[in-house]
């Protein structure tokens, strides 16, 4: 059956859930400092398999998307947070300050709720063309930036949020990212993700084949924001406190990386980007904190792990822009079809 | 070349019975099927900022027919198809399929209903598999994912693609991406299917095959085609009635004959060739 290269994208995720399981295994042996960085890393799996999504699939860049990483964060800590913490630190109606859900069920609560907010957000945006899009997406993010940090009442404002049930341990964010990858190959074996990336390839000839371009990009929205609130929600409870800042710039430019850098076209290429980013940016976060070599300390200035970063994104788009595995993936069987730049026209 | 296969295939009855699985209104609906039979421009008027393309240009394109529509560069027939499939808003006039205006329909629900274009430049979706292009085509108009590929699959066999099914279009030679082109319209059931210069960049030998192919589409589907084409020995031999544009206003209409007589056409676009 798997050999049906419409079935591909299964083969792709069952192969890259073991890989998964393994560095997860592994990770069980190694020391807590070594297990975090792999939780966090899962994490950033889980939201880079949904900006994935809709990303790799209809083309379209999005900025916007760790706003649903906030709300579905800021969701969970209201639900699951101790009445009285929430007394002392927001101002919410009775009902949800006495409400204190076990995390299982708020994740179940917070994913389609916040699909419902990205098809409301999605329904108008996804309607428009070329470089209004991505710009509305990045709308999204510095409208959810400003309402966190002023909504005292719900997110703290700009004060932190704090004690926040920290759940997400090894085996929950290799939870996350296995379901975030396999959701990932199940919408790609639909209709609708073809029909996506036939307007991706190009968007007046999809029209001219039928296909309702707002509508399928509308669809991978809600579905790409689900799996990106449910990394949001798995951040929360991994680090315990959070900030409208947390949720803004800095993890909308790492997650962008992670997925330019593997290959945005491709899932495979996503989970190589975020293991390529996060082996890097734990290498230069060692480098900061100064390493001794015999009796001399080396300590890089603060700030090298962005600037790092910043050149390997750099290097990769004017290297190769298609990413690190442009639009190949991990399968059983080999594909006939690969990566193929378009050719001019003429 | 493998067209081989199409023309024995879409010179008699079909064998393969393509509505049969489709589930497309014009093609579920017998009643919607008689009232699409016929495709009427009226009138139509398109400036740009000043500079009008097409100037009260009126036609009509019946089921089953092939209506050529040529003229020099620049005469608006390109503009007119992007006006008949929605991708260009006229200035003045409309567009009736079945007697209905379909003025407010988006292309994506002019090409579900049966409108149909193929682009001078293919526009193939370059980086899916020839077997994807076509599939896609498939699933638009509300087949499953089975039955959009089996008939993906069928068509490309029978337009000789069947050895490059799992290729990216985009790697094709540009005749063999043509004719994934003119396969993805196939699979969209066309009731009628607007080609904008399809034999542009083919040889002789793709230039037969491309008009069996047609003749084809025109006798099997019962589709009406409006065929733009520069080279008039294929539009002579294709065309039963061939419209004349010229300046984006309507220069003639007539058979063949009447074209290649016609002093007026001869002097504006013919020139010697008709000769």
């Amino acid at each position: 059956m798997l050999a049906n290269p419409a079935l591909r994208p299964l083969q792709t995720a069952a192969i890259l859930i073991l890989v998964l399981l393994g560095v997860a295994l592994m990770a069980a042996l190694a020391p807590p400092a070594m297990q975090r960085t792999v939780v966090e890393a899962m994490i950033k799996l889980t939201v880079v398999v949904g900006l994935f999504v809709f990303v790799g699939n209809s083309g379209v860049f999005s900025f916007g998307h760790v706003a649903f990483m906030a709300v579905g964060g800021y969701m969970s800590a209201v639900l699951t947070l101790a009445p009285a913490r929430k007394e002392t630190l927001l101002d919410l109606p009775g009902f949800l300050e006495a409400l204190q859900l076990p995390w299982p069920v708020a994740m179940i609560v917070v994913v389609p709720a916040v699909g419902l907010i990205a098809l409301a957000v999605g329904w108008p945006i996804c309607r428009l063309r070329g470089i209004a899009l991505p710009m509305a997406t990045f709308a999204i993010l510095i409208i959810t930036f400003v309402v966190a940090s002023n909504w005292k009442e719900v997110t703290g404002g700009r004060q932190a949020l704090v004690g926040l049930p920290r759940y997400t341990g090894l085996w929950v964010a290799f939870g996350g990212a296995a379901l975030a990858i396999l959701a990932a190959a199940i919408y790609g074996v639909t209709r609708h993700s073809l029909l996506l990336r036939c307007s991706r390839e190009n968007e007046v000839a999809a029209a001219a084949t039928g296909i309702d371009v707002e509508r399928e990009r509308l669809i991978a929205f809600v579905i790409s924001a689900m799996i990106v609130a449910a990394g949001g929600v798995l951040f929360s409870h991994f680090i315990g406190t959070i900030t409208a800042n947390t949720f803004y710039l800095d993890l909308t430019f790492v997650t962008l990386t992670m997925l330019v850098a593997g290959g945005m076209r491709s899932l495979t290429g996503a989970f190589v980007g975020v293991a390529l980013v996060s082996i890097v940016s734990e290498l230069f976060r060692t480098v900061e904190r100064g390493f001794s070599v015999g009796n001399v300390t080396i300590a890089a200035p603060p700030g090298l792990q962005e600037i790092a970063l910043a050149a390997i994104l750099l290097a990769i788009l004017i290297l190769r822009p298609s990413g690190l595995l442009g639009d190949h993936e991990v399968a059983f069987t080999s594909s006939s079809s690969g990566s193929s730049p378009a050719k001019p026209e003429g | 070349m493998g067209c081989l296969g199409l023309s024995l295939v879409i010179s008699g009855p079909m064998r393969v019975p393509l509505y049969r699985t489709c589930h497309t209104e014009h093609i579920r609906n017998p009643v919607n099927l008689l009232q699409t039979s016929s495709l009427d421009v009226r009138a139509v008027t398109v400036d740009f900022q000043g500079l009008r393309a097409i100037d009260d240009v009126s036609l009509r394109l019946h089921g089953g027919e092939i209506l050529g529509l040529i003229g020099p560069n620049g005469a608006g027939k390109t503009t007119l198809i992007n006006v008949l499939t929605g991708f260009q808003e006229p200035t003045r006039g409309s567009v009736h399929l079945g007697g209905e205006d379909i003025g407010a329909w988006k292309p994506h629900q002019r090409s579900r209903r049966g409108l149909v274009r193929t682009f001078q430049s293919v526009l193939p979706f370059a980086g899916l598999s020839a077997l994807e292009n076509v599939e896609a085509s498939g699933l638009s108009i509300g087949l499953s994912r089975a039955e959009a590929r089996a008939d993906a699959e069928r068509i490309l066999m029978e337009m000789g693609l069947g050895d490059k099914l799992h290729r990216a279009a985009g790697t094709l030679p540009f005749g063999e991406e043509r004719r994934v082109g003119i396969a993805r319209a196939i699979a969209m059931r066309p009731r009628f299917l607007l080609m904008d210069e399809p034999a542009a960049g083919l040889n002789d030998a793709e230039c037969r095959d491309l008009k069996q192919i047609v003749e084809g589409i025109s006798q099997s589907l019962g589709c009406g085609v409006l065929f733009i084409e520069h080279r008039m020995s294929l539009v002579f031999e294709l065309c039963r009635r061939i419209q004349v544009l010229q300046l984006g206003r309507t220069l003639a209409v007539g058979t063949p004959d009447e074209i290649r007589a016609d002093p007026k056409v001869r002097t504006a676009y013919l020139g010697q060739e008709a000769a």
